[in-house]
């Protein structure tokens, strides 16, 4: 019954993202490709370069192009920059890769933080404890008073 | 422990590092108009771009030895279109006297660069800096532009950031060939 669920909603989540892909719209687009110039994406511009690209894409859409092909004569014209997102490939990779590493790195920091903060625990009730030298000290002296 | 202090130290060097190239590189390349006009004569960044129109390169080094006008246009862009006619008109004025004209184009769509280029007659080279790398070298961030550059490769004269006419060109190619 579950592996039938989850095929039913896999399918549910493709269905949209395909007809994206085989019928791209302009707004969807505009969030995607930058303005090379104003450095914003297409929806935050009006710039005439802008606005050439918005009609680039139009007539694409129009010419019954998918979103890929679309995107790829875009990176043609105007270099790989012009889309929003880098590609997953090559040097592009780092970008996505980076933050992740950051993350690990962050996680396992933070867990050897606690580990070690976690040794610092009074010990259990009989085990014997091991003071500071220097609050040894003090508790010596103040312990000496009252003797 | 020693680790892990070790690649966040890393880290924050590496970022560090990146900040520091970004904000050296934007600086060095904004420097070169300001040097321009303070009439000083930087090399120009040499360059190695395609043709818009055929096959084939143009590399600037290739042109030491003859007065480069370097105009940096887009087919989007209404002042380029204003001054296309005193561009081509100055260019067959000077074109037999070691004075090449390039016009590059900027941030722009191949086709509508040719269409633009059909309608206002520019018969002299024309290249493409697809994603601005190469002009960014020159601290170019909007069009159109022009520089002067002479037989030495260095960028003399004015440099113009908006449209130039014929006696504006002629007053700096004199300057340039001097």
């Amino acid at each position: 019954m579950r592996p039938a669920l989850l095929l039913v909603l896999a399918l549910a989540l493709a269905g949209p993202a395909l007809a994206s892909e085989s019928h791209p719209s302009l707004s969807e687009l505009e969030g995607q490709v930058m303005c090379p110039v104003c450095g914003t994406t297409l929806d935050q511009s009006d710039s005439p370069a802008a606005r050439q690209i918005k009609r680039i894409i139009s007539a694409r859409i129009a010419a019954g192009d998918t979103r890929s092909e679309i995107k790829a004569a875009l990176v043609e014209d105007y270099g790989p920059a012009i889309l929003a997102e880098p590609s997953k490939r090559g040097f592009d990779l780092v970008a996505w890769l980076l933050p992740l590493a950051g993350i690990a790195v962050a996680a396992a920091v933070l867990a050897v933080a606690a580990r070690r903060w976690s040794r610092r625990q009074p010990a259990p009730d009989g085990a014997p404890v091991h003071l500071e030298p220097e609050l040894e000290r003090r508790l010596d002296e103040e312990l000496a008073r009252f003797e | 422990m020693k680790l892990a202090q070790g690649v966040a130290l890393a880290a924050v060097v590496g970022l560090l590092g990146l900040l520091v190239w970004k904000v050296v590189t934007e600086q060095r390349s904004s420097a070169i108009p300001a040097a321009v006009a303070g009439g000083k004569k930087p090399s120009a960044p040499l360059f190695e771009l395609p043709l818009l129109r055929g096959e084939g390169t143009v590399e600037l080094r290739s042109l030491r030895g003859r007065v480069v006008v370097l105009n940096v246009w887009a087919s989007w862009c209404r002042p380029c279109a204003s001054e296309a006619a005193d561009l081509e008109a100055s260019w067959r004025r000077w074109k037999s006297k070691d004075v090449v004209f390039l016009g590059m184009d900027w941030h722009d769509a191949a086709s509508d660069a040719r269409r633009f280029a059909r309608k206002h007659g520019v018969t002299y080279p024309l290249v493409r800096d697809r994603d601005g790398q190469v002009l960014s070298k020159y601290g170019v961030d909007g069009v159109p532009q022009t520089f002067f550059i002479d037989r030495e490769g260095r960028l003399v004269g004015e440099h113009f950031e908006g449209p130039v006419d014929q006696e504006a060109l002629s007053r700096n190619i004199e300057l340039a060939r001097s």
